[in-house]
């Protein structure tokens, strides 16, 4: 019996009634799937809270929804429109590149070429299974090839190029190592001999592909009865500039262009120039055809732009100082920024439809799915403004960690737990890769969007590398406390903050964080820091916030970039010269390194994490204070605040937060609470480890430990930071009813009120005689 | 715990035996190709020496060397034997050529036929009949012999497709007697033997039994080997016998994916069949005569010990065989009625001590040295233990080799740490507070290699939760196996059951 599946996706994931969505969804082994609008208020199953809540919204979709598999094509590749037409196949012809295979040798891959892998058709240029470079042509029945003598080396640029002449059938394959001091990943004293010319007349005269079949970076098309046309052999690695001509070059003109890299126009059909069209702002998917037709090539499922090229120098550290030593481009066989269905569903968000977190719900006979998405309020009316993470969801979106990671269980000093859905998502492994994930080729993914089913932001999903819930799932337990203490709020994103800037939060007197706001924008960054200045009031109540730059590409707020770099808790690390984003230019790697660390902004910024146990907080001095001890009504002097919770029995713990002065926390910043005491499963940050020496965890280093600050800023504005991702997960313990929400609720009926806050009056010198 | 005995470092590092070229990447490679053939000549293999990176080519199919330097050294030494040797390697040279022949009948098309001499007899008798009696000239014979060949391989493939195996080499070897016992009915060949003799040859007439007589038709002999060789590897190397290959791996799959592997085993049979009509004209063109000896039982068995001791299906088999049979038939015909015997003891050797006759010799040289090496191995290193000399020459990463002993030792010192009190910490506190030693121990067990490490299944309702332990596979795609069918009831009974699977794996190592 085929087994059942259900999944979908939809866009875009921030919604406002009257706005169309779309939901694409694919189903096995059924044709039928039932749909119901629900609104998610609780996620995580744990006992010890509420369990998973969910409210349907009768009658807002159809009930029933003709679903059918659809198909995802994976790997990044590019597609040349108009070739078919110019195919060089009839007569002479040469291509040339320069290539960093990255992955070279255990199955063929396809470089560049018009070539049919299902009719045996065309020709391209590309790598066999035992890694050698290779060309092949083929007239629909045989496939003839020149094969290079030596295999290629991984990591290493080459220039490569391939001739036939019609008029002898002689192929000639070339390929020139072009080992730099810094290009690669060996240095010159390696004693390879990387060059091979070699020469064979063909017996099969290439026949130009069907015109269905495009020319493809990358890969090659494949035709299959269930899928149709779709691309295999994908490829590995980089390539930089590369040309076609209608003519067979001799060897001495491909030994001068393998030289310096200049492409000569005559006779040329494309002259690809990978560089041409690099702004200041970033890189866009298409590669540009400097030659006669304006042929250019445009990239799916997000080639990597930007990436150094086969005659980098080493000097500059970014494409916007020398595009023209930029020149690679990095594809990746198992790359996915857009899965590509059809729309199963077109659908407008119904009027009045109240803001909050929203899925569409759809189940077959033993299948379901949750597709989530948010909704803001149409006319913002709520003092409260919740923020969710959706740029830290597409961080995470569909992470392999506890699989595929061996050092995750030592982060986590956890054995993973996993269910059925982990179990069966392992083995599906269909729907593409997070930022904490590697390509096949060892490259850190940078790309991560929500064009895909992302079968980890979905309720009652718990990590399984950590054994409870991660982003969404974990920040509904703030959703439904709010809901429980009957709180007018409406719903936010990262995405709406990153596209309006402060006017996003302007319109609510508070601004609640989630758990986990690790992915920030420039923009979103500026919009906080604006709606701070001016006034608002927010509580971050989150741990490892604010951490790594990340954007997306104006116009196309799907896919969010990030490059891992240098330092920091990072999943991986960036190649030398590889650490700016493609999307606008900046450089990547960590706010802090840029001069922002999180300090400036909230007042603490990521100290450390763990996953064994959290703990709990503990009042400090400043809290009583006459300007915050309001804060604390209704908790006594030593109460431990906390001490509970469903992320790790704690309110404060898994990733945290600490004041320091020297990082930029503001220097009026009030420490409210702290928390220590954690295990050395806790260890202090890289980002703060210049002389590694024993004893940097949790039993010994006071700069592991979890804090609670509050400012105030200009015309009544304040922040108050809890430093802990457990602190929301800890609100619905008890039905609610707990210490730590009563302190929340405090900060918020005080911060809900326009004007002068509570305490701002304890502003004078205190006169002190004890 | 006692002191392991310090291993013995032995000495490793071989020279160069084997011939290779260092070509100069610089210069164009013009890869010559068999004319009308998408193959080349020769098939090299390019790569780097692992030990300096020195640019290699060598030749990874060598066959085409050793049969270039055998048949060359033949040819070479042929004009400096003495007359009855000259006769010897021609006769040799026309049973190899037979046996290749018949190597495809048996291997690439996988009929196992015994009438192969029938067939060489047929068309030896009737092209010397044709000369003889019809006054054919003797060029012509050959094709006479040939199509003589191609009719009775037709009427001998008809039973081929009904019946199998051994039945069919029974009904072929009664072929054979059948084709003996009629043609000595023929009267009129009562008078000299039922043999045909006086056959036109292409070796003058006062040449014959003379040294340039022999020389030509040794010359003649290799010809014919060569050609049998060509053919051999035309069919057996292009279409098909690709065809008939996946069709011995596999013939219902072939099958399947529209291979008609019954269509190209008849083609092979009857062109097989052809190529020993051709011999046997060629057989009664070079003695001048023919006999019904072609047809005794006896020629049939030598032929059938040529190929056991070759093996069967392989060229270089046949070949081998014929030269080793054919050495002591008819060199050492001085040992008289002993040599039967001394082919029927190397027959038997052969049988007893190599799988597949002597062409396959070296390969089972090697996995018998491959086996030998795995057994010297598991005796000096103690499991999860050091890297040996020996063992390091196959390590790309040398890394790995100091994780290896890092993790030994680290291992031993773990060991050390187990306790029942250490054990009943975790159970207590599976996620901490940990003391030191249960601290390092979970830290050792959690940075292990991906592949086979512990992961915990929670299934079940919300409220009912269980657990049980799974190990991962490490590889994408490739989902968690089930370790045991235990199951827990909570989540620290679950982390204690992996940690104790854990301190189990440690002890054991």
């Amino acid at each position: 019996m085929a087994k059942h599946r259900i999944f979908g996706y939809c866009a875009p994931w921030s919604v406002k009634p009257g706005d169309a969505m779309r939901f694409m969804v694919s189903g096995e082994g059924v044709d039928m799937a039932r749909a119901t609008l629900v609104r998610l208020i609780h996620g995580d199953e744990d006992p010890k809270g509420p369990g998973f809540v969910e409210e349907e919204v009768p009658g807002a979709v159809p009930e029933l929804l003709h679903v059918r598999r659809q198909f995802t094509q994976k790997g990044s590749f590019a597609e040349v429109p108009g070739l078919e037409t110019r195919d060089v196949a009839g007569g002479s012809f040469t291509v040339a590149a320069f290539i960093y295979p990255t992955a070279p040798g255990k199955r063929r891959q396809t470089m560049l070429g018009r070539w049919d892998i299902y009719g045996s058709q065309g020709w391209a240029l590309g790598i066999t299974p035992e890694g050698h470079l290779d060309f092949w042509v083929g007239n629909g029945a045989e496939v003839d090839q020149v094969t290079a003598e030596v295999p290629l080396i991984a990591r290493t640029w080459y220039f490569v190029a391939a001739s036939f002449d019609a008029a002898t059938g002689t192929a000639r394959l070339l390929q020139l190592g072009k080992v730099g001091r810094y290009n690669g990943h060996l240095g010159p004293v390696v004693p390879y001999d990387y060059d091979s010319v070699v020469s064979a007349s063909l017996r099969v005269a290439p026949k130009p592909a069907l015109a269905e079949v495009p020319f493809l970076w990358a890969g090659a098309s494949d035709w299959n009865d269930m899928r149709g046309r779709f691309v295999g052999t994908l490829y590995n690695g980089k390539i930089d500039r590369a040309g076609l001509w209608n003519r067979a070059m001799a060897e001495t003109d491909l030994r001068a262009m393998g030289a310096d890299g200049v492409f000569d126009p005559a006779g040329a059909v494309a002259l690809w120039d990978t560089t041409a069209g690099y702004t200041d702002r970033g890189i866009g998917d298409t590669i540009v055809d400097t030659g006669p037709h304006g042929l250019h090539a445009h990239g799916v499922n997000r080639p990597v732009r930007g990436m150094t090229g086969w005659n980098w120098q080493g000097r500059d550290d970014c494409y916007r100082l020398n595009p023209g030593q930029y020149g690679g481009v990095h594809f990746h066989d198992d790359a996915l920024t857009d899965c590509r269905w059809e729309p199963t569903l077109e659908w407008t968000v119904p009027a009045g439809l109240r803001s909050g977190v929203y899925a569409l719900r759809l189940t077959t006979d033993g299948a379901e799915d949750h597709v989530p998405f948010f909704v803001r309020a149409a006319r913002p009316k709520a003092p409260i403004a919740v923020l969710m993470s959706t740029f830290t969801y597409l961080a995470y979106a569909n992470e392999h960690l506890a699989y595929e990671a061996p050092i995750a269980q030592a982060i986590t000093a956890h054995t993973p737990i996993l269910t059925r859905r982990d179990v069966d998502f392992v083995k599906l492994n269909e729907f593409g890769l997070s930022t904490y994930d590697h390509h096949s080729d060892g490259a850190g993914c940078c790309y991560s969007s929500y064009l895909r089913p992302i079968l980890n932001i979905r309720p009652k999903y718990r990590s399984s590398a950590m054994g409870f819930p991660w982003a969404l799932p974990a920040d509904l337990s703030l959703i439904w406390w709010l809901e429980r203490q009957g709180l007018d709020y409406e719903i936010l994103t990262d995405h709406d903050l990153h596209a309006e800037g402060a006017a996003a939060l302007e319109p609510y007197r508070v601004v609640i964080n989630c758990t986990h706001p690790e992915y920030y924008s420039e923009a979103m960054m500026d919009g906080t820091e604006d709606y701070l200045t001016r006034g608002g009031r927010v509580i971050y109540a989150g741990g490892n916030g604010y951490y790594w730059v990340s954007a997306l590409r104006p116009g196309a707020p799907e896919v969010m970039e990030v490059r891992k770099l240098d330092t920091g808790r990072r999943a991986w690390q960036a190649a030398p010269g590889e650490g700016y984003l493609a999307s606008t230019g900046e450089k990547s790697g960590l706010w802090r390194a840029r001069g922002r660390a999180p300090q400036k902004i909230v007042g603490i910024g990521f100290t450390s994490e763990g996953m064994d146990r959290s703990t709990y907080f503990e009042r400090m001095p400043d809290s009583f204070h006459k300007r915050v001890a309001w804060m604390f009504d209704g908790i006594g002097d030593h109460e431990r605040i906390g001490d509970f919770g469903l992320g790790l029995n704690g309110a404060a713990g898994i990733e945290i937060d600490r004041y320091d002065l020297a990082l930029g926390t503001p220097p009026h910043t009030l420490l409210l609470m702290t928390a220590d005491g954690f295990s050395d499963n806790y260890p202090l940050v890289s980002e703060e480890i210049t002389y590694a020496f024993p004893g940097r965890g949790g039993t010994q280093d006071p700069q592991v430990r979890a804090d609670a600050t509050y400012f105030t800023t200009a015309n009544h504005g304040a922040c108050l930071a809890i430093g802990s991702i457990a602190w929301s997960m800890a609100l619905p313990v008890n039905g609610g009813d707990n210490n730590a929400g009563r302190f929340l609720r405090n900060v918020l009926d005080a911060f809900t009120r326009s004007g002068p806050l509570p305490g701002s009056e304890w502003k004078g010198e205190e006169k002190l005689w004890r | 715990m006692t002191e392991p005995i310090a291993p013995v470092f032995h000495k490793v590092g071989n020279r160069r035996h084997e011939v290779v070229l260092s070509p100069d990447g610089a210069s164009e490679w013009r890869r010559a190709r068999v004319p009308g053939l998408r193959r080349h000549w020769l098939k090299w293999r390019g790569g780097y020496n692992p030990k300096t990176l020195e640019r290699e080519r060598r030749l990874a199919d060598k066959r085409p060397l050793w049969w270039v330097l055998g048949l060359g050294a033949l040819v070479v030494a042929v004009p400096f034997l003495p007359n009855s040797l000259v006769q010897v390697a021609a006769i040799f040279c026309i049973f190899a050529a037979i046996n290749v022949v018949w190597t495809l009948i048996i291997g690439a098309a996988g009929i196992l036929s015994l009438a192969t001499m029938a067939v060489v007899g047929l068309a030896a008798y009737g092209a010397a009949a044709a000369n003889v009696y019809l006054g054919v000239p003797w060029p012509l014979m050959f094709v006479v012999g040939a199509g003589i060949g191609l009719v009775v391989g037709g009427l001998l493939a008809l039973p081929s497709t009904r019946i199998d195996g051994l039945y069919y080499a029974l009904l072929t070897i009664g072929v054979a007697e059948i084709c003996r016992v009629s043609i000595s009915q023929i009267r009129a060949l009562a008078p000299q033997n039922s043999s045909i003799n006086n056959v036109g040859s292409f070796i003058p007439q006062d040449w014959y039994l003379q040294r340039p007589g022999l020389l030509l038709g040794f010359a003649s002999a290799v010809g014919l080997l060569l050609a049998a060789l060509l053919l051999f590897r035309l069919v057996n190397s292009e279409r098909l016998g690709l065809l008939l290959q996946s069709a011995r791996e596999d013939e219902e799959f072939s099958e399947a994916i529209g291979i008609d592997y019954k269509r190209a085993r008849l083609h092979v049979f009857l062109i097989s069949s052809a190529a020993l009509g051709f011999i046997g004209a060629y057989y009664a063109i070079f003695y001048r005569s023919i006999s019904l000896n072609v047809f005794s039982l006896d020629q049939l068995l030598l032929m059938f010990a040529m190929v056991v001791i070759g093996g069967l299906g392989r060229a270089e088999g046949a070949v081998i065989g014929t030269a080793i049979v054919v050495v002591i038939d008819r060199a050492l015909i001085d040992l008289g009625p002993l040599r039967i015997i001394l082919i029927a003891a190397v027959m038997i050797a052969v049988t007893l001590t190599t799988h597949r006759g002597l062409a396959d010799v070296r390969a089972q040289f090697r996995a018998w040295r491959h086996r030998i090496r795995s057994e010297r191995r598991a005796t000096r290193t103690r499991k999860g233990g050091e890297v040996m000399p020996e063992e390091a020459t196959e390590i790309a990463d040398k890394q790995a080799i100091a994780y290896r002993r890092f993790d030994k030792r680290l291992r031993d010192r773990l060991k050390s740490l187990i306790t029942p009190a250490l054990i009943e910490e975790h159970r207590n506190a599976p996620l901490g507070p940990h003391s030191d030693d249960l601290a390092r121990v979970l830290n050792y067990f959690r940075r292990g290699e991906m592949p086979d490490k512990y992961a915990i299944l929670q299934d079940g309702p919300p409220h009912a939760w269980t657990y049980s332990v799974m190990a991962l596979s490490g590889e994408p795609g490739k989902p968690p196996r089930v370790v045991d069918d235990k199951t827990y009831a909570t989540r620290d009974e679950a982390y204690h059951a992996v940690f104790l699977l854990r301190v189990n794996d440690l002890l054991e190592s």
